[in-house]
Parts: structure tokens; sequence; C-alpha cells
């Protein structure tokens, strides 16, 4: 063990634990970490203090469309899975959608079918595989983003949304919305991907008084231009019927 | 949680109903905004499903993996500065309160409940000068070195504060536990 190296690091193990270090700190800390077995056995005896913290936060409950939505996400994941040879039969009814598939394909080599099973565990597995815990995930895995939405003021003046985006946006995303107002038993809220001049449709959602909402964006958005909104009867349409009242830019 | 590492939608349905309220509160303290907590929560949730084979039993409990997890992403916020205003920990962090649904009060969520009382109690049997670095970093998400400049302190007072309330903590929780 370089002594040096850990009287540099003698006093990190706390700050490590709490997560008060920096990026760049902790990849410092966590390369000395794996040969100073004093310091491994200081974060060890500390994290049980760190991991209490949290348990001291009554528990607040979340709105019911964040669970609604996390489930569409997981089983869109699961169809996804399960279903991957139908996919690509599906996806080769729609343009645009087949010369992804294809891309995709290519670049996996295989017989098709096969293929895009074997790319579609990639995916599904592969985004997040390696190691355990929240910072032994990579830099890859945590990044994420949410991007927030345009709203047409002017139809929807008290309306907000965002689109959470996992870290590969090939795993589409998830549009929650806010201070929306409830449509007529007529009508709903319809998603679409829009990518070059193809508006693809994604999923239907209602709010609840509360203006509250959310909805699965299943595509794969890493070529598309926008997640969009639009009102449309009940059932939804096979194209939009009028302008996004909201607009997520990518 | 095996089920959940062989994919089965239900039963990750059934770890968000038992984490889900937890892993939010804990967002939400941190952040201090019910949109921006609730978008961490999501995030973290689709992240743990999509990284479900990586939970190791014997690291640790389910639920500390899942708030880890939580906790992680709503740094990741805070330091991306997706939350604008940012709010000081303190005790007061959560202002808007619910009560768990009727289903919900069982003898778990009251052992939680007990235990969550523990917590705070060794959090609140430590010097104000321990708790308040604590809380900045493991709550406010503010980094060491932020922290120093805040309370205009050298890093090491900073450092060796986290250090020795965390001690305190652990035999804190350890005598409660014996």
């Amino acid at each position: 063990m370089n002594v040096e190296r850990h009287d540099i690091h003698a006093e990190d193990p706390a700050p490590y634990v709490l997560g008060a270090l920096t990026e760049s700190e902790v990849r410092r800390f966590e390369s000395h970490v794996a040969a100073c077995a004093v310091c491994r056995d200081e974060v060890e005896r500390l994290r049980p203090a760190a991991d209490a913290l949290p348990r001291s936060v009554e528990p607040v409950n979340p709105a019911a469309g964040l669970k609604q939505a996390l489930m569409a996400v997981v089983e869109a994941d699961v169809r996804e899975r399960d279903g991957a040879s139908e996919t690509v039969a599906a996806a080769s009814k729609r343009p645009g959608a087949l010369a992804r598939m294809r891309k995709r394909l290519s670049a996996g080599g295989g017989r098709p079918a096969l293929a895009w099973a074997s790319a579609s565990c990639a995916l599904f597995v592969g985004v997040l595989a390696g190691g355990y815990g929240a910072t032994q995930l990579t830099a890859e895995e945590q990044r994420g983003q949410t991007v927030a939405a345009k709203i047409d003021e002017e139809r929807l003046p008290s309306g907000s949304g965002s689109l959470v985006v996992p870290a590969s946006m090939r795993d589409g995303g998830v549009l929650r919305v806010h201070g929306l107002p409830a449509l007529d038993s007529n009508s709903v809220y319809q998603v679409w991907v829009r990518r070059g001049g193809e508006m693809i449709s994604q999923s239907l959602f209602s709010v609840g008084q509360d203006g509250e909402g959310a909805a699965a964006v299943t595509d794969d958005l890493e070529d598309a231009d926008a997640v969009l909104i639009t009102r449309e009867d009940i059932g939804g349409a096979k194209a939009p019927s009028e302008n996004p009242v909201l607009t997520v830019p990518l | 949680m095996h089920l959940v590492q062989d994919g089965d939608p239900r039963a990750f349905e059934l770890l968000y109903d038992r984490h889900g309220g937890a892993s939010f509160a804990l967002a939400y303290r941190m952040v201090g905004d019910r949109v921006t907590a609730e978008d961490i929560s999501q995030e973290a949730f689709l992240s743990i499903w999509r990284s479900r084979t990586r939970y190791q039993a014997e690291r640790g409990s389910v639920r500390t993996w899942v708030l880890g997890i939580v906790h992680h992403r709503a740094i990741d916020a805070l330091r991306r500065n997706l939350v604008h205003e940012r709010r000081r920990s303190s005790a007061e962090g959560i202002e808007e309160r619910h009560e768990a649904p009727e289903r919900e009060r069982t003898d778990v969520e009251a052992a939680r409940r007990e235990d969550a009382r523990h917590v705070r109690s060794a959090l609140g049997g430590l010097p104000q000068a321990q708790s308040r670095v604590i809380e900045l970093a493991y709550f406010g998400g503010f980094s060491h070195s932020q922290i120093a400049e805040m309370l205009e302190m050298p890093i090491g007072t900073v450092k060796g504060r986290m250090r020795l309330g965390l001690e305190k903590l652990r035999q804190g929780l350890a005598e409660k536990v014996a």
C-alpha cells in the first residue's frame, strides 16, 4: 500500500459513503480503495450508518400515475422480450421502422429473427448490466435525462410536461404531464413520435381531475425529432387531427 | 426478488409497491419538489428494472439497494441543476405529507415507522455541527467542498465532522438494536 496515497485519502471514506465526493474524486478514491485495506474497512464500517439515513424519512405517496407509467414501460419491455420475432414482422409493416430494424440487424449479423432477438436481449439486459449498487453503475448507465415540453399556451394555459428518457434512447421513455384539462368522455390525449415526416402513434391517456397524467413512449427515440400530444376522439386516430398541444423537441 | 430478476413484471410491481413510497419520499426530501422527485423515482425504478440482475443479496437488503440508486439519481439531478431552487436540508424538508393508504398500514409498515423514529432519534442525538454536514451532504446533495464553502470552514473539518457523525450514528443505531 502506498502510505502517501493513504494519507491523501484517509478522510475520504465518510464523504464517499454520503455521496459528497465529486465524480472525479469518486473515481480516484475507488481506485485507491481497491489497493487499501484500511480505507476499504473504513468504508464498510461507516456504510451502514449512511445506508440508515433514508430510513429516517417518512414515506410520501407519489402520484398514482407514476406507477401506471412505470408499469407501462415495463410491460412494453416484456412484450419486446417475449415477442421479439413478432416485433420484426410488425415493424416491417411500418415505413422507416424496417430500415432501423435492418440497421440493427446488420450490426448483429445472423438470421434476422434470431439476430433481432439477440439485439433485443442485449438492449434489455445490457443497458445496465454489470456490478451492483448505485455507486457501481457506470457513467453511461447513470446518465438518463429529463426533457422539458413546450406547451401551446393558448390552448393549455396551465399545462406543463416532461419526457423522462432512460440512458439508452432506444428504449423509449415516459411522458408526464401536469395541469392538463380533463377531456370529455368522447376524447383522449394521444402521444406521437415524429421522425422525419412520419408520425407514429405511441399511446393514449387521460388525465385526472388534478390534471396529472403519464404515458409510455415505446418507440426508439434515437433518431426521432419530437414527442407530441394531440387531442383525438376516443380510441385514437391514425394520424393527428390537430396541431400538437404539447411538443417535446429531441 | 428472484422473480424480479427473472423479469416478472408482477413481482416488479410488488417491489414498487413496497419501496416506491420510501423512494419518492427520499427524492422529495432531497429536491423539495414533487414533479422533480417523481421524475427521479421514475428514472430510478426504470434503471432498477433494467439492472435487476445486478442485485446481490449478500451486499445488502433490496430496500438499501433501491434507495441507494434513488439517492444517486437525486444527487445527479441536483448537480445537473435540474432543481433550480435548491432546498437546504432540514428537518422540515418535507412540507407535504400523506398518510399511507389503509392497505399499507400493516405490521411491516408499522415496523418501518418505528425504525424511522429510531434513525431520526439517533440522528437527532448527534452534535448539531455533525448532523448539519451529514444532512447537507446526504439529503442536500452538496459536495464536501461546497459544504466547506457554505459553512466557511476548512474541507478537512467538514470531512472530520462527517466521519465523527457517522461513527456516532453507527454506534447509536447499534445500541438501539442491542
